[in-house]
């Protein structure tokens, strides 16, 4: 753990130098992990150029020749093994599996060749998952949501309630600073990344201090992107309490995803519902951590409170587009003849491909190195929510999900 | 580059992720865009691999 991760913050203050602290003070083409943007060390501002767009360009044919590839090895390999003893396995073998190992294989290509940082603002996972997941909104009956929504709003409160405070509670007993536990609390409770970067903005946390929360996050997303499925077979969970197990679960939502196409189709659609829910919760959080360290942590005289207009900046639109994607396809699909499932195929066949670029920028964004300097503290927090969080989805899932039918 | 001051207290966060949240509205339009461009028939069948 290094000095900075756990001493109280005090935003307003400069001081020396922290031999601990990395902040870039040379290479204006550094990237800001959370953001994939470059920073420089004076202002911590993204710098956008020629070359920055050259080099993103660069990353953007990197991340579509990955995923082109997974999409041939997808195809393909099932092929290639028919009739050979390792046939059901080259079978079971899913885009999610392909694309995160190509997404790792590249990071430690781009990582060896020192490009790794230029062209990170091309590894967009949020903004791929999110597109995908309005693409899934139109493989999901209208009625499916609506039966969902009661169980998935039910399991998001009580499942962020608890898991938020249990891990902001163990956070504190291990000397954590506050920001850090604001920012792990949020990552492990609500859906990954995309928390810890609302909770950043709302707690004004240091950008070292989102960059291994973020790093965290895929660190325990992508066993669980394995596990889970398998896990949830050996329990012999039906498709619907796997699907509310995955989406209560698994932090981010790509990785949610991954691991819902891994388990099958129903239980993508309903891990989807449910992560989408927590999405659409986190807004709440990051109002109320705002509140919180306004009045509480900083004391800032004079702030404002804050309200509807800020619950409604921090929530993710995306949800909207989600919703809007099952509408129109619920209609379109009652009024198009039998070739309205075809061309609803082209809109997964879209989806699929959106997820596969997500995947891959997953394994392109893995970081080493800021694990290292978060240290044990942070790591032993998150394992042990983690651990809490999978226990409590999984009874909550159960009782919830228990006579689910869409 | 080099800063002759000294090294600053890493810099927040912003208040608010900007990009974050101009990345969902994005996603959101391109979605919903690629959706209706399937349905109208644009993008027709067999043409995404």
């Amino acid at each position: 753990m290094t000095a900075d991760a756990t001493r109280p913050a005090d935003p307003g203050a400069t001081r020396p130098a922290d031999p601990d602290v990395t902040t870039p003070t040379t290479a204006p083409e550094t990237t800001a992990p959370e953001t994939g943007l470059p920073t420089t060390a004076k202002t911590g501002r993204g710098v956008r150029d020629g070359a920055f767009w050259a080099w993103t360009a660069v990353g953007l044919v990197v991340v579509f020749a990955l995923a082109a590839l997974t999409r041939y090895l997808e195809q393909g390999v099932p092929e290639w093994f028919a009739g050979t003893s390792v046939e059901d396995l080259a079978a079971a073998v899913e885009y999610p599996v392909y694309a995160i190992l190509l997404g790792l294989l590249g990071n430690v290509v781009v990582t060896v060749t020192g490009i790794r940082d230029r062209i990170a603002a091309a590894f967009r996972t949020e903004f791929f998952i999110k597109t995908g997941l309005v693409l899934l909104g139109a493989s999901i009956n209208l009625s499916v949501i609506v039966s969902a929504a009661g169980p998935a709003i039910a399991q998001a409160i009580l499942l962020i309630s608890a898991v938020f405070l249990f891990t902001w509670w163990l956070a504190g007993r291990f000397g954590l600073d506050d920001r850090l536990r604001a920012l792990l609390a949020s990552a492990v409770s609500i859906c990954g990344v995309s928390a810890a970067i609302a909770a950043a903005g709302a707690v004004r946390a240091r950008r070292e201090q989102l960059a291994y929360t973020a790093s965290l996050v895929i660190l325990f997303a992508l066993p669980s992107i394995f596990v889970l499925p398998w896990l949830a077979g050996v329990f012999g969970l039906s498709p619907a309490v796997a699907g509310a197990w995955i989406g209560g679960n698994i932090d981010t939502t790509a990785a949610v995803t991954a691991a819902g196409a891994l388990a099958g189709e129903e239980t993508l659609q309903i891990a989807s519902i449910v992560k989408v829910t927590q999405n659409a919760l986190m807004g709440v959080v990051a109002v109320a951590l705002t509140a919180y360290f306004a009045y509480k942590v900083d004391r800032t005289a004079g702030s404002a409170r804050p309200g509807a207009g800020e619950l409604w900046r921090r929530f993710p639109k995306f949800v909207l587009g989600f919703i809007a994607a099952s509408v129109i396809a619920t209609i379109y699909l009652r009024n198009a003849g039998s070739d309205g499932r075809a061309v609803i195929g082209v809109v997964n066949d879209l989806r699929t491909w959106f997820l596969i670029l997500a995947f891959v920028s997953i394994g392109l964004e893995f970081r080493v190195s800021s694990l290292r300097e978060a240290g044990w503290r942070p790591i032993a927090v998150f394992a042990s929510a983690t651990v809490f969080n999978l226990v409590v989805a999984l009874a909550l899932a159960s009782l919830l999900f228990r006579d689910f039918a869409g | 580059m080099s800063d002759d001051r000294p090294t600053p207290e890493p810099a927040p966060t912003q208040p608010e992720s900007t990009l974050a949240f101009n990345e969902d509205w994005a996603a959101t339009v391109l979605g919903l865009v690629l959706l209706a461009l399937v349905l109208l028939g644009v993008i027709p069948t067999g043409l995404v691999p």
